[in-house]
């Protein structure tokens, strides 16, 4: 390029470009709970699945190649014994287990079949986009829906889980529908600007003129634009010489 | 520089068509057609003039139709065990196009991370120290388009002079 005796005289610094990009102006956030909501959701749930004594049994396999060898050798000698725990592995209340759906992809089901009445989220999930997706999809379905910060660790040992990230309770009569009418009272709304709000009512545009507050129709979010600078540790292609490959063909 | 690349108003024209787009989907879920017009032109109008779209909303838009994906509406979301590696697999409806994103707990995109956003902030010190107004720029209100664009162009000289001192003197290392 410059060669080092003008590279010394002027000195310039490039200017470091900035980049503008269209961000996007919905920002969907969980709503925030407040501090006494967080004990009393994750005491009600505990004290529902205790009752109902509600537990997931595991059997661990520890060992799989050593087990077979103390199987092969233990044969003889001492009968066969039948699982260890007098209860099979699985569900202890299959009945109750169908009234919930726990883990991501079963309360995304069932918030497509518009099947649930409440979903709470754990908020110690990362990356945060696991979970985000779940936000609209509550709020078409006017479900309420909330992130409970220690979810996990609260219910994980309840349930004889290894993690509870998502858990969710299915509509109608079900054991769980005192608890959930409490929670659901507490759960605070969430805000996902372009879905309407809709009034219970059926006199729409009556209504309009007594609660200006409440729109139905969407406003137009403001514009936001992100500026960032270009990743200087980004991995680039070299590029091919020009000046070369014309003296070739030359 | 402290010009947008393009006009403001195209900016505008791309904010108006995905916030449109959300809200057709709204009203009439069946109605994938109109919204996947309104992503599609926005997108085009990106690609004539070389603007450039933050991840979260390029991410919401089918890379095959560019129709809106909007969970539970127009895509499928589920999270998926792929060998060790859980991941992340959003889907379109229409198209049946696939994308997916490894759940990595430590990554986080260039956009994202601190280090690129100190641009913005160092135009955002520089506004203020110098010029007021400018701050209405970064959250931009249609109502106001008539006189933002003149003085971004009556007060773009000045500031663009002065960027060469003040953002070669704060220097990251590369």
């Amino acid at each position: 390029m410059s060669t080092p005796g003008k590279a010394a005289k002027k000195e310039k610094k490039k200017p470091i470009p900035v980049k503008t990009s269209l961000n996007n102006p919905y920002d969907l956030r969980w709503a925030p709970l407040e501090k006494g909501q967080k004990a009393f959701i994750l005491n009600c749930l505990t004290e529902t699945i205790e009752a109902l004594g509600l537990k997931k049994i595991q059997v661990r396999v520890k060992g799989l190649r050593s087990s077979r060898r103390r199987k092969s050798k233990q044969r003889d000698s001492k009968p066969p014994e039948a699982e260890k725990t007098a209860r099979q592995p699985g569900w202890s209340d299959e009945a109750s287990r169908r009234q919930l759906a726990i883990g991501i992809n079963e309360v995304t089901k069932g918030l497509e079949k518009d099947e649930l009445s409440l979903v709470l989220v754990c908020s110690s999930i990362r990356p945060a986009h696991m979970i985000s997706h779940l936000i609209p999809l509550s709020r078409t379905r006017a479900v309420p829906a909330c992130q409970v910060p220690g979810l996990s660790e609260g219910l994980s040992g309840a349930l004889g889980l290894s993690s509870v990230l998502a858990l969710g309770f299915k509509r109608g009569d079900t054991a769980f529908s005192n608890t959930v009418g409490e929670i659901a009272s507490k759960v605070p709304p969430l805000c996902v600007p372009w879905v309407p709000t809709e009034k219970e009512g059926q006199k729409r545009k009556l209504d309009l003129s007594h609660e200006p507050g409440q729109d139905p129709t969407p406003t137009l979010q403001p514009l936001k634009v992100k500026k960032t600078i270009p990743n200087p540790s980004k991995i680039r292609k070299p590029k091919k010489k020009k000046a070369s490959a014309q003296k070739q063909k030359k | 520089s402290f010009r947008f690349k393009g006009s403001i108003t195209t900016f505008q024209r791309l904010n108006f068509l995905y916030q449109a787009a959300h809200c057709v989907l709204a009203q009439n879920p069946q109605n994938v057609e109109l919204a996947r017009f309104y992503c599609f032109t926005q997108k085009t109008i990106a690609r004539r003039l070389v603007l450039r779209q933050d991840p979260s909303v390029k991410r919401t838009l089918c890379k095959r139709c560019c129709s809106l994906l909007i969970p539970g509406v127009t895509s499928t979301v589920r999270q998926r065990s792929r060998r060790r590696q859980s991941v992340t697999v959003i889907r379109c409806v229409s198209c049946g196009l696939t994308r997916t994103f490894p759940n990595n707990p430590k990554h986080q995109l260039w956009v994202d991370q601190p280090e690129a956003q100190s641009a913005s902030d160092r135009y955002k010190w520089f506004l203020k120290y110098h010029v007021g107004n400018f701050l209405s720029l970064l959250n931009f209100v249609p109502t106001e388009a008539q006189n933002q664009p003149s003085k971004a162009a009556v007060q773009g000289d000045k500031p663009a002079k002065s960027t060469g001192a003040a953002s070669s003197t704060p220097n990251p290392t590369s």
